[in-house]
């Protein structure tokens, strides 16, 4: 078999996986707490037997999909006046109790359940310092301040409610995502060192559309090319097999 | 090809963005309306590589994993139960609450509904009653020849009847409030009901500790900001545009395909 074929069969099969990366992102342009994704090719040097007039093997290069790297940087801050939508500025996760174990989000659109605990669109407990936070109907105006203290203001006396537990991690792309907004890891929690939180606020998904608009034409536009060299091939071996193949005339 | 369905979950989501804005913007000048936020979330991953796999005996690890989406999904649909602004209407039966709480009101099958929208008439035998004709618990009875009727802040209704000097009361406002008002049911006619996410209802006093006042002759506009509305529909409308885009760009892919077989 030629190898040309294989060679732009494996950018085939990278463009696919490119472009769904690509639509994930723009599908989630509106998902509080997104972070970006972006598909990372890397060359697989494989060698094959020489053609003629070559000594050796040679090498032939395919482009493999190495990894999907995460783009953690802040997303914009956008005013939604919730009470209970907490943004993040700067790094950390919020902490949440799954049924499945401790999971972490960046998605601070938070409510109150039916027993006044604060927790997540799926109704998973949002985790405080000292487990859950829990927050009664008279306890009155409900302030969450920059690190995190929830505390409830009546009648001028402040009474402190808790404290949100934000948490980091060493290698903060190998968290793994679950949905929901969710991620989960191995890695021990750590704290970081100046945590930022703002209430009545949630962190917009930091998806850049002009960014992916142009990776998906590019990717598109590769892709084209590489089809375009495989139909060649394809017509060239064609043509070899029809001419090679005649019966010489008698 | 997995972008062509990612791309319609994309375009399903935002339509549904667009809903939501359209009924918070048709609700506008809807007595005492909550606006509404769609909120999304992405769908479940494919592990190709899992993160933080070990990519050698030596104890090497790759940094980061391969994990395809699927899309985006409609999270929630939530209220955002902040404060309308109050409008004057010099109506004495109109009522504002300032602050937290809601009206209760009884339905026809004898239930109790909830509502923040305090534009309040009389039925004929001089019940309190809301637009639909339901009585507000507790029932408030406005005696015949009343001249004129206050209420205050704390909710004590009191009526000056033809012939006597001093003003008699002769009701008490109630208001109604839940561990988790976002959670409330909401049934159209402004009405909402209890739901096991929002907890159990909680009377108290207007005015008392955690609870608003009642403001008589004032109505609670809706919270709806147009202009906050119409950014996110401009929004909503090129997030949908460009998910439009990815499916035309995976057509386009898959037409190249098929191209190389001919």
């Amino acid at each position: 078999m030629d190898n040309s074929l294989l060679v732009s069969l494996s950018h085939q099969l990278a463009s696919y996986r490119a472009i769904d990366v690509i639509a994930n992102n723009i599908a989630n342009a509106s998902t509080p707490g997104f972070k970006r994704e972006a598909a990372k090719f890397e060359e697989f040097v494989a060698m094959m037997r020489p053609a003629e007039g070559q000594t050796g093997l040679q090498p032939v290069s395919f482009v493999k999909d190495a990894g999907v790297m995460r783009d953690t940087s802040q997303g914009n801050i956008q005013q939604t006046g919730a009470i209970y939508d907490i943004a993040i500025t700067g790094p950390g996760y919020f902490q949440v109790q799954t049924p499945a174990g401790m999971r972490y989000t960046r998605d601070g659109h938070f409510s109150l359940n039916n027993e006044g605990n604060l927790v997540t669109s799926q109704g998973y407990a949002v985790q405080g310092d000292g487990g859950a936070i829990l927050i009664a109907p008279s306890d009155g105006e409900i302030v969450i301040a920059p690190d995190g203290t929830v505390s409830s203001v009546l009648n001028g006396v402040a009474n402190l409610l808790g404290k949100l537990k934000i948490v980091d991690f060493a290698n903060s792309d190998a968290l793994t995502k679950q949905g929901s907004n969710l991620y989960s890891t191995m890695q021990t929690p750590t704290v970081p060192a100046n945590v930022g939180v703002r209430q009545g606020a949630l962190e917009a998904s930091n998806v850049q559309p002009v960014i992916e608009i142009s990776h998906m034409i590019e990717v598109m536009r590769a892709y084209e090319a590489t089809a375009s060299l495989s139909k060649s091939q394809e017509d060239l071996m064609r043509q070899a097999i029809d001419e090679l193949g005649k019966m010489p005339s008698a | 090809m997995r972008a062509l369905s990612i791309a319609s979950t994309g375009m399903l989501a935002q339509q549904t963005n667009v809903e939501v804005i359209a009924n918070n913007l048709a609700n506008m000048n809807t007595t005492a309306f909550k606006q509404q936020r769609a909120e999304f979330a992405d769908l479940l991953y494919q592990n190709i590589q899992t993160p933080g796999s070990q990519t050698s005996d030596q104890g090497t690890y790759a940094p980061n994993g391969i994990q395809l989406g699927a899309g985006v999904r409609t999270a929630a649909v939530y209220r955002i139960l902040t404060q309308g602004d109050l409008k004057a209407t010099g109506n004495p039966y109109d009522c504002a609450i300032q602050g937290a709480g809601f009206f209760r009101v009884q339905q026809v099958d004898g239930t109790d509904a909830y509502s923040r929208s305090g534009n309040f008439s009389l039925s004929p035998q001089g019940q309190l009653v809301t637009q639909d004709g339901l009585i507000i618990q507790p029932g408030i009875a406005i005696p015949q020849n009343t001249m004129s009727v206050t209420i205050n802040s704390q909710g004590q209704v009191n009526a000056l009847v033809a012939g006597n000097s001093t003003p008699q009361t002769i009701g008490q406002f109630e208001l109604t409030r839940f561990p988790n008002e976002a959670g409330l049911n909401a049934i159209g006619n402004n009405l909402y009901l209890e739901t096991p996410g929002s907890g159990s209802p909680q009377a108290g006093v207007p005015g008392s500790t955690g609870y608003g006042t009642i403001q008589q002759g004032f109505l609670e506009t809706s919270n709806v900001n147009s202009v906050d509305e119409i950014t996110s529909l401009i929004t909503a409308q090129r997030a949908y545009e460009m998910n439009s885009k990815v499916i035309s760009a995976a057509d386009q892919m898959l037409q190249d395909t098929a191209r190389l077989g001919t």
